[in-house]
């Protein structure tokens, strides 16, 4: 891609406080341009507070964001126009039919009329809502409702689309269906942020990855070097009264040798390290 | 550089759509509590006294107009807000503040006119002594503008459902009855009188009342209006630009 590698969302230092907790503290991102970043975490890491103070949709207590180099506190409507949202929940409006809601999201993005109808069909064919169009939202599955959030937060061809937990409470089909199409979109030339607390998400769909840990950046980079970080290959050991133990080590064959030091009564299992290892080791929990 | 007009019906044209679903259902909605003020007032306590279906008539459209538009705007927010997150959506958009914040009055204001216009007509019928003025009609604009503001205002610091219903029970409802719309605000105690006087509805009340008779009105109310849409407008303009909704 011609323009992969500019910087396009920077975030300096940002916090944000909800009374006394800290729900983002002192963060510094930095996502290219045609890359989709995942930003990892639990629930209540802090990731949908962040992508709402990059996206303009809350102001930060502290730190500053540049959304395309526009300044979100002094050009925010600039920043916005850049910038497409699909939110954790559902935020369609569920009294009118898909095509109405559509509609309403490209007039807000100032489409024309006449604009707003050939994006409409272009979407609405690439996302398969031909017959839905008239069918109101709140009738449709969680799937669909998905598809329709993504054609409205791409009607105005934002050059950055964050997506906040876009899997969660899809069944597997729908899931799959949206790891191409979110594959699509960046191929398109969209950068995508997305936050997930899916460590296989983040895995497969990811150039890079940042973790998030009770509102701060704990590791970051693309997956390989996150696990390399950790070593290769996780042995893991699980006693007879189901504690486990997990070692990481560079190659399989250290891990081969560390396992025949290891009780017999344990059961025994080498594999590849994946994210959540990485989570793991940084913090002492699963995600 | 913003169009603000075209900022302001793209804004409400997701209401107008809702409008458009349950055209019925709104008007019903809209008509059914005025037309009962008239009933009850008008011809059960008074028996159809014409003179008094006259005064009256005013008090009802002014009442119409503020329940019609800051019902309409303020529940619709809450639920936009609080369950639907659709309103974080307007907060995306790259508009100017107060497109937002006149495209989510546009609804109010509209069923607030309409009502009132209603009401009007059937009034007209029932009693010589109103008249159609360009006043009047500015008037109950003006009255829709305000109160749509005031329920923007409600439905964007509201953090709950009950919370609205209360600022319903104890603003909107007292206002209905002692604003000068079914008698005459001078009968009342004089402590109580000032604190009437200082509310809006007496004022859009005393101005339709007025307008309707085809008499001077009173400046001092239409000041007292154009403060009170600048403050319900600061309100919202605030509440947005500081995100604290």
């Amino acid at each position: 891609m011609e323009a992969e590698g500019l910087e396009i969302i920077r975030a300096e230092n940002l916090v944000k406080r909800f009374g006394k907790l800290t729900a983002v503290d002192g963060l510094d991102l930095s996502v290219r341009k045609g890359e989709v970043y995942g930003f990892l975490g639990p629930n209540g890491a802090g990731k949908t507070t962040t992508v709402r103070m990059l996206t303009t949709m809350e102001l930060p207590d502290e730190g500053r964001v540049w959304i395309d180099g526009f300044d979100t506190r002094t050009q925010y409507i600039q920043a916005r126009r850049c910038v497409g949202v699909i939110q954790q929940q559902n935020s369609l409006d569920k009294d009118l039919t898909v095509k109405e809601n559509i509609m309403h999201h490209a007039l807000m993005k100032n489409l024309s009329f006449k604009e707003s109808k050939e994006r409409m069909k272009e979407l609405g064919d690439m996302m398969e809502l031909g017959d839905r169009m008239g069918t109101k939202v709140e009738t449709l599955s969680g799937g669909w409702k998905k598809r329709v959030a993504i054609v409205c937060s791409l009607i105005h061809n934002p050059d950055i689309l964050f997506m906040d937990e876009p899997t969660t409470g899809l069944d597997t089909q729908s899931r799959n269906m949206l790891w191409k199409m979110i594959r699509g979109i960046n191929k398109s030339g969209t950068t995508v942020f997305l936050t997930t607390h899916y460590i296989f998400e983040a895995e497969s769909l990811c150039n890079r990855v940042g973790i998030i840990n009770n509102g701060k950046l704990i590791a970051e980079g693309t997956p390989s070097e996150l696990k390399e970080r950790v070593g290769k290959f996780a042995l893991v050991a699980i006693d007879p009264e189901g504690n486990e133990n997990i070692q990481y080590f560079k190659d399989s064959d250290s891990a081969k040798q560390a396992s025949l030091e290891i009780p017999p009564d344990h059961t025994i299992s080498i594999r590849r390290t994946n994210l959540e290892d990485v989570f793991l080791e940084l913090t002492g929990r699963k995600i | 550089m913003h169009n603000i007009p075209s900022e302001i019906f793209r804004v409400a044209y997701g209401d107008l759509c809702y409008m458009k679903h349950n055209l019925v259902q709104t008007l019903v909605s809209t008509l059914v509590g005025p037309l009962l003020y008239l009933l009850a007032f008008g011809y059960g306590m008074r028996a159809g006294d014409t003179e008094y279906i006259a005064y009256v008539i005013p008090g009802i459209i002014a009442i119409s107009s503020m329940n019609s538009g800051f019902s309409s705007s303020s529940q619709k927010i809450v639920i936009q807000r609080l369950f639907h997150s659709s309103f974080d959506e307007l907060i995306l958009c790259p508009m100017h503040t107060s497109s937002v914040i006149f495209g989510k009055c546009l609804m109010g204001i509209i069923r607030g006119f309409v009502g009132g216009l209603i009401i009007l007509g059937l009034g007209m019928l029932l009693t010589p002594g109103l008249y159609l003025t360009v006043w009047l009609l500015l008037a109950m604009l003006i009255s829709s503008i305000m109160f749509s503001l005031l329920g923007v205002a409600a439905g964007l610091l509201a953090n709950s459902t009950p919370t609205l219903m209360m600022f319903n029970s104890i603003i909107i409802l007292p206002m209905s009855f002692m604003c000068g719309t079914l008698f005459d605000v001078s009968a009342l105690p004089p402590v109580v009188s000032a604190i009437v006087w200082a509310l809006p509805l007496s004022h859009t009340t005393a101005i339709m009342r007025a307008t309707a008779d085809c008499l001077p009105v009173d400046y001092l109310s239409v000041a007292v209006i154009l403060i009170y849409i600048v403050a319900f407008y600061s309100i919202c303009h605030i509440v947005i630009r500081k995100k604290l909704y």
